[in-house]
């Protein structure tokens, strides 16, 4: 029997299909674009074409993420807040502690052990502090998303980037590449001031090791090293940490199908 | 598309009598404004918090409340109108959203959606909220009207509640009695009518009764299901508790919707057909959105069982204000003191009076909304939350927007907040077995 977890983020869209027995057989991934429907049965078809299976064989599936609402094909919703904190339970169970740095949204999760959400805090409404902001630095500078962490690790001097706003960062980058500073050196302010506003969230709800680190900016090295700096222990990633809400929602749907709940409320189709 | 449920329910005789009234009396408040507007009677700006209707009311002076005719504006979907007419002149987007949306009205025409908005004949402000002291002084730099400014005494270091006997709260009751007689004063001067004490005494006594009954109203809802939901049917016994403070017609209006809550519990009825999660509202609702936000809540079938509106901006109703009618204008001070406190002195003592809330309503969690505009109701919440979490175990959404501006209204955010913290109750509540 399969499930599948659907996670229509702000930025890009990833999906999971797995077993009864928590095994992933499949994951898709793609950027969400305007059209979020789309983009949720793109990254199901891409999971699905990893394993042996059709659709008919998936028998629950639960979407996530700000384009949620959107997948026609899902059978229930449930916030990516419940999803990341559910997702990282999974992959570390000693997690308590949960940060994701979204596409507009980063949040800090206190979690039970059983990967129920305790509290949580999320930022402000505007997209200071969240993937935006390297975003931002990626179009200023020209420089691909992927390449920005290992070029921060090579920074010497940072700069302190002064603006929260994502749309003043861009000006604020190329203004201190102006005054001629190094390039790495701009892009670490960029980290600094990105991992200093998540870290501070996650201080509001009371930061509880395991410290568990999710979403796509667990793919940053730069930003793994600064958050683990700052909460002062090594955080918990692994290559899945970039499909942890996707993997939440999965076990969600499996919930579903195994306690025959079907659409019960709370979880409103 | 998506249809509403029908709650079935036993008739019930006194349904939508305070429905009915509300609007009559909202009306009827608009046609007095109007009738005095083109009379040139002088109208009194004044406030929900520190409105002195007491005084005005006796000298028959009519009482515009232009956050109330701030909030309508936005509930009709104009407040945007107003705003940009504000910020047109110069006023930043950071300034209060009520007071904006004043200026942008007397910048217009003054043509509110529900009525000819009166100019100020004479402004009644308090230190209540600093917003309350710059706000008059706009009003009377635009029409030269007199300001009178109750200054009360604010933190005494002892939370919520002044120690009535000590020396310090006799003094305090000696400045603040001092200043009602000047309000006094320059009532008779603006509306030309002498001082009749009896007729201050009937006021009082009409407060007190509307007390009695407003705390019964409140007290409703410690009945399961909740037969009123605090933030949308709460918002009406509100505005008529202080557009009709100390008269026979706000007594009355009391009394209608006791009378129908009463009902309502003896049949079990409740504000929602199904009532799952009780909740506490502190700070206020978004106005230009109102629906839509009530909507995200009754969605999971969570009621608003309490709101700390209905406290802060009820003059010290909901406290079991009661005046000494022997004395009158030192009753007054005392009340006008003793009751102010919760809102000087809010950001420092709020969360007790949320936990005891939050005990006597037995509330599932608490919904703090922070007013991106206003500063004064919106500082501190993010702390009481954490407090009421970690002290009393009462678990708290935070989100923000605003109360009249809608582009501080961003739907999917709220939403994913506020299913979120749904979730967080339903988890909770399958793993207390409840
Ligand atoms: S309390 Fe807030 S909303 Fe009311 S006048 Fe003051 S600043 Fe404006």
């Amino acid at each position: 029997m399969l499930v599948a977890g659907v996670d229509v983020g702000s930025t890009q869209t990833k999906a999971v299909i797995i077993t009864g027995e928590h095994e992933i057989l499949g994951r898709g991934l793609c950027s969400t674009g305007a059209k979020l429907a789309d983009a949720g049965e793109t990254a199901f078809n891409l999971a699905l074409e990893q394993t042996e299976f059709a659709e008919p064989d998936v028998a629950f599936v639960v979407g996530t993420g700000y384009g949620r609402f959107n997948i026609d094909f899902g059978d229930a919703q449930v916030t990516e807040i419940s999803c990341h904190a559910r997702g990282a339970v999974h992959l570390f169970p000693g997690t308590r502690s949960v940060l994701d740095i979204g596409g507009q949204d980063t949040k800090a999760i206190k979690v039970t052990a059983d990967g129920q959400v305790v509290d949580f805090n999320m930022n402000d409404k505007c997209a200071a502090g969240t993937g935006r902001f390297l975003g931002a630095a990626s179009d200023a500078l020209e420089i691909p998303l992927g390449e920005l962490g290992p070029l921060a690790l090579a920074a010497k001097n940072p700069v302190k980037m002064t603006t929260t706003c994502t749309v003043f960062a861009e000006s604020e980058i190329l203004g201190w590449m102006a005054k001629g500073r190094r390039i790495e050196d701009v892009v670490m302010g960029v980290h600094n001031s990105i991992a200093s506003r998540s870290v501070s969230l996650l201080r509001r709800v009371g930061i509880e090791p395991e410290i568990t680190f999710t979403g796509g900016v667990t793919r940053n090295t730069a930003m793994v090293e600064l958050i683990s700096e700052l909460v002062g222990s090594r955080v918990n990633t692994n290559e899945e940490s970039h499909y942890c809400g996707a993997i939440g929602a999965a076990l969600y749907a499996l919930d579903q199908v195994l306690t025959g709940a079907g659409t019960e409320r709370g979880l409103p189709t | 598309m998506e249809t509403q449920k029908v709650a079935i329910r036993p008739a019930l005789s006194q349904a939508g009598n305070t429905r009915t009234a509300s609007r009559a009396l909202m009306d009827n408040w608009w046609k007095q404004l109007g009738e005095a507007d083109a009379a040139a009677q002088p109208v009194a700006n004044t406030f929900v918090m520190g409105s002195l209707a007491e005084v005005l009311n006796t000298f028959d002076i009519p009482m515009s409340f232009p956050e109330i005719a701030a909030l309508q504006t936005a509930v009709k979907g104009k407040a945007m109108d107003y705003l940009l007419a504000a910020e047109d002149l110069g006023y930043s987007p950071d300034i209060c959203g009520y007071v904006k949306v004043d200026i942008g009205l007397h910048a217009t025409g003054r043509d509110h959606p529900l009525g000819k908005y009166p100019k100020p004949g004479m402004v009644v402000a308090s230190n209540m909220c600093n917003t309350y002291i710059k706000w008059a002084e706009v009003w009377e730099r635009q029409y030269g009207c007199p300001v009178f400014v109750l200054d009360l005494p604010g933190w005494r270091g002892t939370g919520f509640e002044y120690d009535s006997s000590s020396e310090t709260f006799r003094n305090d009751v000696k400045y603040v009695e001092g200043q009602i007689r000047d309000l006094i004063s320059l009532s008779a001067e603006v509306s030309g009518k002498k001082f009749d004490i009896d007729k201050l005494r009937e006021i009082l006594g009409n407060v007190n009764r509307m007390s009695e009954l407003y705390q019964s109203i409140l007290a409703m809802n410690k009945n399961k299901p909740a037969p009123f939901n605090a933030l949308t049917e709460g918002i009406n016994y509100m505005g008529i508790a202080n557009i009709l403070r100390g008269l026979p017609e706000g007594v009355e209006f009391m009394e209608t919707v006791l009378a129908e809550l009463e009902e309502r519990v003896a049949h079990g009825v409740g504000a929602l057909t199904d009532e799952r999660y009780r909740l506490l509202l502190v700070g206020t609702a978004c106005y230009t959105n109102f629906r839509d936000f009530v909507g995200m809540f009754e969605r999971w079938d969570g009621v608003f069982v309490a709101s700390e509106y209905m406290s802060y901006a009820g003059g010290g109703i909901d406290r079991g204000l009661h005046y000494d009618l022997s004395r009158p204008i030192e009753s007054l001070a005392e009340q006008i003191l003793i009751t102010s406190q919760p809102s000087m002195s809010g950001i420092f003592f709020s969360h007790e009076w949320q936990a005891k809330m939050a005990e006597e309503y037995d509330v599932d969690g608490i919904c703090y909304h922070g007013v991106k505009s206003c500063r004064t109701t919106a500082a501190g919440l993010p702390d009481a939350r954490e407090w009421l979490l970690n002290n009393a175990g009462v678990p708290g959404l935070f989100i923000q927007s605003d109360l009249v501006d809608s582009r501080l209204w961003a739907e999917a955010q709220m939403r994913n907040r506020i299913d979120a913290f749904f979730e967080s109750l339903q988890s909770r509540r399958v793993q207390s077995g409840v």
